[in-house]
């Protein structure tokens, strides 16, 4: 993944010499270990700026939303996802992208490697499969494997779907997933644990949004949590209030989530907030055959119906 | 000024003691990191952290505070009143901050307590509160606390500083109040090791190795900087949430809510952040900040030129880092603060 | 507890269960007072966040009816809301409300005896369950 880099910048350079778009949206260096910048790049001199490595967990379609240039986006598999729901739900048109393919092996999980690194983490360096993490006189050597984010292990589309050209070879896909795992094991739970659990779950929220914000799915003029007339949800730290909070913005995302794994990477508190939007994921699957953002024919889940749409709940 | 030595023996049974008198707060390991939580019987502070993941500014002031409440079952006394609420603002000691984060109460203090308004609820709980600081002998990469008007072994806002010197803390006595703290918890050995903790103190400083340059803020006009060009490039990759103004020691602002429960309700106020769009939305519907852009530069803008005009007394912010660490897009307050003190309007001919 | 009787919300298309609700009032069928009916133009208008104030201000239960497919008034309403309750069913009971508290219905206006019989299945269903304790908000401790 980290040979993606030249080819990145050779396609950018030559996309803003030859005027074929306005701008290129990718990652910058970031400032602190295991973070990059989403940033926008406009002149060819500028395109060394762009990086690519573990760490470009932000999803950019999130900042694809309502523009009004050409662009040309890097994107991995799950980005490229969200650019295909963004352009379904009409938030941006598809000739006015162009979208670099990066066949992604998975991003790293900055929570989970502090986690596992008792002292402050100075620097983090990445050599193929295998993350190097460097304090105060003392390094730690990780498998890549064992610090992927957990949507990046799990993964089934690590290519892009669309793309007007790819950095490099196609990744292999990975297959004998079990995608559902920890959905299951809660399905199972008595009502009593399931509440304990996700009370448990959201004690550390607190209601910073950079879960709804980070998501490429959630650009509503006005959130639901903003609304005022009326108003439906109250601005506390009251655990229904967070609970709902949580409940209805995964609904939101019913049918539309593609697992980017944005919203958890960006949670200050470490909070699985995936743990909502997958139960809804597994469901469309189960229900719909549903997978979103694999392609541009098809209507998203409850944005159609079949007349034999299962209805055993209903009386 | 007085230093006492307390022996890491005598640590948890002076605290016990002092719980006779006080509530205590401390740091405390929960799943993955620290925070500040109300110390129970036998529980001791967790020292082992560099600094806690939340700021303590809510043990003053709560994310979600009930100022007033009412009742309207006219069985219950004092019914159809809109009354203060009862709170505990008994003694309570907040062991273990850092040094920057009690400073960071001095900040916000002006704006809590004024000549013109004060505001009871933070007065009350700020003037409670004894504030026993934990020097930090290893700052962090992101901490700039020397540049930003205060530093590891700060003392301003701190009652008593206690500084690890391995198998026993000194503690400076800063005010009288910390005095009294000591007293209560049976430390008494007093020693002369002054020295001591300006070697320490100076090792300290001497380990943070980042900066902002703030010198240049004050002389430059509100509306150059308000006009800069850079914003939209800041802004680009901020994606409006709260993080930074919700883990921020500075941050104060917040919102009063009204709630009903069937035939009672209360009043409260919530921490706001200027992140939301909501923050600033007129009842007509105009919202003053409607991008994102703009949000952006209030947040940069208030910390970094507001606050330093209106005050004069330097940057609202105390070098924490906590909204380098913590922001989900990695937006560096020390990079915008270098970038707008050496902003300069360029002058065109025409 | 044993005078305990559980609040209801009831959603009711206008078109149909709403109707089928006066019928039953109409034709003097018997049933526990324990619905309040609020009338939707149609179950496609059904949106989450009234379900979840309903339990939030402490119903016991929360009842959703509407015409049969293929009879919307607005032709297809009913299919896009049955794709939405069924998610939306499995996702608050996943979180933890109980199964039985929120039920779905299809009833036409013609069936006053239907809306009778499925109001005391609910209702009955409710009452087995207890009063509702999990989505409630209250005041709270973690609100200093």
């Amino acid at each position: 993944m980290l040979g993606y880099l030249t080819k990145i910048w050779t396609i950018s350079e030559r996309l803003l010499k030859e005027s074929k778009v306005d701008m290129v949206i990718g990652f910058r260096k970031g400032t602190v270990p295991m973070m990059n910048e989403p940033c926008v790049v406009k002149s060819p001199e500028n395109v060394k700026e762009l990086v690519w490595d573990s760490n470009c967990g932000i999803n950019l379609a999130n900042y694809l939303t309502d523009r009004k240039e050409k662009i040309a986006v890097i994107a991995k598999g799950c980005d490229s996802r969200n650019i295909v729901t963004h352009i379904i739900e009409n938030k941006i048109k598809r000739d006015q992208l162009f979208v670099i393919g990066v066949p992604c092996k998975g991003m790293i999980d900055r929570h989970k490697i502090s986690s596992m690194f008792e002292k402050e983490i100075i620097e983090v360096i990445e050599e193929e499969n295998k993350i190097i993490v460097r304090g105060n006189d003392c390094e730690k050597i990780f498998k890549k494997a064992e610090v992927l984010q957990e949507n990046c292990a799990i993964c089934i589309h690590r290519n892009p779907v669309i793309y007007d050209e790819l950095v490099a070879e196609p990744v292999k896909e990975q297959t004998d997933i079990d995608r559902y795992k920890d959905v299951r094991r809660i399905e199972e739970m008595q009502v009593e644990e399931k509440n304990n659990f996700f009370d448990e779950t959201l004690s550390a929220c607190i209601r910073c949004y950079a879960c709804r914000n980070a998501c490429p799915l959630c650009y509503c003029p006005t959130c639901f949590v903003d609304e005022s007339r009326p108003q439906w949800l109250g601005k506390s730290i009251d655990p229904v209030d967070i609970k709902t909070f949580h409940l209805l913005r995964a609904f939101h995302c019913a049918g539309r989530c593609t697992d980017c794994g944005a919203c958890q990477r960006a949670c200050p508190m470490g909070i699985n907030v995936r743990i909502f939007t997958k139960k809804l994921e597994k469901d469309c699957f189960e229900l719909y055959g549903w997978e979103a953002g694999m392609s541009l024919d098809e209507r998203p889940p409850l944005d159609t119906y079949r007349p034999d749409d299962p209805e055993d709940f209903i009386k | 000024m007085k230093i006492i030595r307390i022996d890491k023996k005598n640590w948890a049974g002076g605290l016990e003691k002092l719980k006779g008198s006080y509530r205590l707060f401390g740091p405390v390991k929960d799943n993955e990191f620290h925070n500040f939580k109300r110390l129970d019987k036998d529980e001791l502070p967790d020292f082992n952290y560099f600094n806690t993941r939340l700021s303590p500014k809510s043990i003053i002031y709560p994310q979600s505070e009930i100022m007033l409440e009412y009742e309207l079952d006219e069985n219950k006394e004092n019914h159809h009143v809109m009354k203060e609420s009862k709170k505990d603002y008994s003694q309570r000691v907040v062991i273990g901050i850092r040094p920057c984060d009690a400073s960071a109460f001095l900040l916000v203090k002006r704006n809590f307590d004024t000549p013109e308004y004060k505001d009871p609820y933070w007065i009350r709980s700020y003037e409670a509160t004894t504030f026993v600081g934990l020097a930090c002998n290893n700052p962090q990469a992101t901490c700039f606390c020397t540049s930003a008007g205060c530093g590891p072994f700060y003392e301003d806002g701190l009652d008593v500083l206690l500084v690890d010197a391995g198998d026993h803390f000194l503690a400076k006595i800063i005010s009288s109040k910390g005095e009294n703290l000591l007293e209560a918890a049976g430390w008494d050995t007093e020693t002369d090791a002054d020295e001591q903790i300006e070697t320490m103190k100076q090792e300290a400083e001497a380990r943070i190795t980042s900066f902002v340059t703030t010198n240049k803020l004050k002389d430059k006009k509100i509306i150059d900087l308000f006009d800069a060009p850079f914003w939209e490039e800041v802004a680009f990759a901020c994606i409006n949430c709260g993080t930074c103004t919700y883990v921020c020691p500075t941050c104060w602002c917040f919102d009063i809510q009204d709630e009903a429960y069937g035939l009672c309700g209360i009043r409260m106020r919530n921490w706001d952040s200027c992140m939301f769009p909501l923050f600033t939305l007129h009842g007509s519907g105009h919202n003053p900040r409607s991008t994102n852009m703009q949000r952006v530069r209030q947040r940069f803008m208030h910390k970094l030129k507001y606050y330093v005009d209106k005050y004069n007394d330097g940057i609202q912010c105390v070098g924490c880092g906590r909204c380098i660490r913590l922001c989900p897009v990695n937006i560096d307050i020390r990079k915008i603060c270098n970038m707008m003190n050496s902003y300069e309007v360029q002058v065109t001919s025409d | 507890m044993s005078d305990w009787e559980p609040k209801i919300v009831a959603f009711l298309c206008n078109w149909c269960s709403y109707e089928a609700a006066d019928l039953a009032g109409i034709s003097r069928l018997q049933y526990p007072p324990n619905i309040r009916v609020i009338r939707i133009p149609c179950t496609g208008r059904m949106s989450p966040k009234f379900i979840l104030a309903a339990f939030g201000k402490g119903a016991d239960g929360v009842w959703v009816s509407g015409c049969h497919p293929g009879d919307c008034h607005y032709i297809v309403g009913n299919y896009y809301a049955r794709r939405k309750f069924s998610l939306f069913k499995d996702l608050i009971e996943y979180m933890g409300i109980e199964p039985g508290r929120l039920h779905f219905s299809w009833i036409s206006a013609a069936e006053g005896t239907r809306f009778a019989e499925v109001a005391i299945k609910v209702i009955k269903t409710v009452k087995d369950l207890g009063p509702s304790k999990y989505f409630i908000k209250k005041i709270n401790d973690r609100v200093a």
